[in-house]
């Protein structure tokens, strides 16, 4: 008699596959939709396994039931991390607090206050690369703008772009066997917690006009932050603040590389950026969140245990065709931005306006300076399962 | 026409303020600033428009 673990119920279709694979661009988007067609809720058995929600409506209701899908582990297949991200991995009104007291510095009223940086930032990038007729948009502009954004914005030396960037490699796109890529991660973790640690005292002794010193201040519970949580939030921001926007970036570019109406309109039109944007997140999104569930329950019918993890990858909802009309493609008059791209929930992106701020402004000085490039020739564009974009993205334009 | 905006359930995506940030006003953290909101004659459309763009359903017609 085998020590068999429940079988899940028939209606939830088990698969065995690696998020870790690389796969052309647009393999995952194309496996995510097979399995979304399958059932909606699907259990992949890479790690411990865990369940997948397939259409939009179940995301978001476990999105917006932090109680029942805890954050306190965000990643499907490390169900026992030993890192914490703050604020995201913390909940209830510990959590709020966090949101109270950080959200006035990533409002749409402060972001506008940056507009003009983070547009000087985009433009001397994008002045660099112009008169060269080729780059690769990811390692020559998509993974450096959003992270010199944010180094200005947390305090951090723009000398210290590079190592940063290295870092972050490691945490997000390392690549193997996946034992290792989670050491890696960790190490790359603990790195920057230790090259932030460096700028604590620096900031008690000579307070600055930034982020970090602004965070010295902060309270939970009425008494003062501790290095430890300082660190944890900070290493979190440099993370969050590196890969998503870059990421979105790659993927807007490659759209606009090989759909020359649509990026003629952008060109001709730039005030249907922002809902250009909007429409290219609702199809391209690539994050990949999850949640620990702390009690039996259920999603679409199919038992969830307590201690189960969840997948969400937040293009399931984006391309689901059940909410979304002709939902793979992508029509820049649908004129709506009501999708999950930023998550839904207490836990909804906290730089979301800053990301939509850098992203409409790479838009719009891209296509002052470059209006006409196509695909490069190059390595093969591939893509993760992880919470990853695309690896690589040669453009060519004339000069 | 009146709007409610279930104050509970707005997790600052600011969509309706992207509709029309005088109607739909965010505080010093970026969520709902008024849970009822009149919309003057001439609006109702970017009402409605604001209803459907709420990720969380926060927004109702009354």
């Amino acid at each position: 008699m085998t020590a068999a673990q429940p079988e899940p119920a028939p209606a939830c279709p088990v698969h065995d596959y690696t998020p870790y694979e690389l796969k052309p661009l647009g393999g995952w988007t194309a496996f995510y939709d097979e399995l979304r067609q399958e059932a909606p809720v699907v259990r992949n058995e890479f790690g411990r396994g865990y369940f997948i929600p397939t259409h939009h409506e179940d995301i978001l209701a476990v999105l917006q039931d932090p109680e029942t899908f805890s954050s306190e582990a965000l990643v499907a297949y490390e169900p026992d991390p030993s890192y914490k991200w703050i604020p995201a991995m913390i909940g209830g009104e510990e959590h709020r607090q966090w949101r109270r007291q950080l959200g006035p510095y990533f409002s749409p009223r402060e972001i506008e206050k940056v507009d003009a940086r983070v547009r000087a930032r985009a433009r001397g990038l994008i002045e660099e690369l112009a008169g060269r007729g080729t780059c690769d948009l990811m390692t020559d502009f998509a993974l450096k703008f959003p992270t010199a954004v944010v180094l200005e914005v947390v305090g951090l030396p723009e000398d210290d772009l590079p190592f940063l960037m290295a870092l972050e490699e490691d945490i997000n796109h390392a690549i193997g066997d996946p034992g290792d890529v989670i050491r890696r991660k960790v190490t790359a973790i603990d790195a920057v917690k230790r090259y932030l640690d460096g700028k604590i005292a620096k900031r008690r002794a000579e307070p600055a006009d930034d982020l970090i010193t602004k965070s010295l201040d902060m309270q939970i519970d009425g008494r003062p932050v501790t290095d430890d949580e300082l660190l944890n939030w900070w290493q979190f921001l440099v993370q969050a603040g590196l890969d998503s926007v870059a990421g979105m970036l790659g993927y807007f570019f490659h759209h606009l590389a090989t759909h020359p109406a649509d990026r003629r309109r952008i060109v001709d039109q730039p005030e249907t950026i922002p809902a250009a944007m909007e429409e290219m997140m609702r199809a391209f999104s690539f994050i990949v969140t999850g949640r620990k569930v702390t009690r039996d329950t259920e999603i679409a019918g199919c038992p969830v245990a307590a201690g189960s993890m969840v997948q969400l990858a937040l293009k399931m909802s984006g391309r689901d065709d059940t909410f979304y009309d002709h939902a793979s493609t992508v029509d820049f008059d649908r004129g709506t931005s009501n999708h999950l791209a930023f998550g839904a929930g207490p836990h909804r992106c906290l730089g979301s306006h800053l990301a939509r701020r850098e992203l409409r402004v790479a838009l719009e000085e891209w296509h002052k300076v470059i209006p006409d490039y196509r695909l490069g020739e190059g390595e093969p564009i591939t893509e993760f399962g992880r919470s990853s974009g695309v690896n690589t993205l040669p453009l060519a334009w004339d000069v | 026409m009146k709007v409610s905006i279930d104050l509970d359930k707005c997790c600052g995506h600011a969509r309706c303020n992207a509709v029309d940030s005088e109607l739909f006003q965010l505080d010093d953290i970026g969520y709902a600033l008024h849970a009822d909101i009149d919309i003057p004659p001439g609006a109702e459309d970017k009402a409605r428009q604001a209803v459907g763009e709420c990720p969380e359903r926060a927004i109702s017609l009354d």
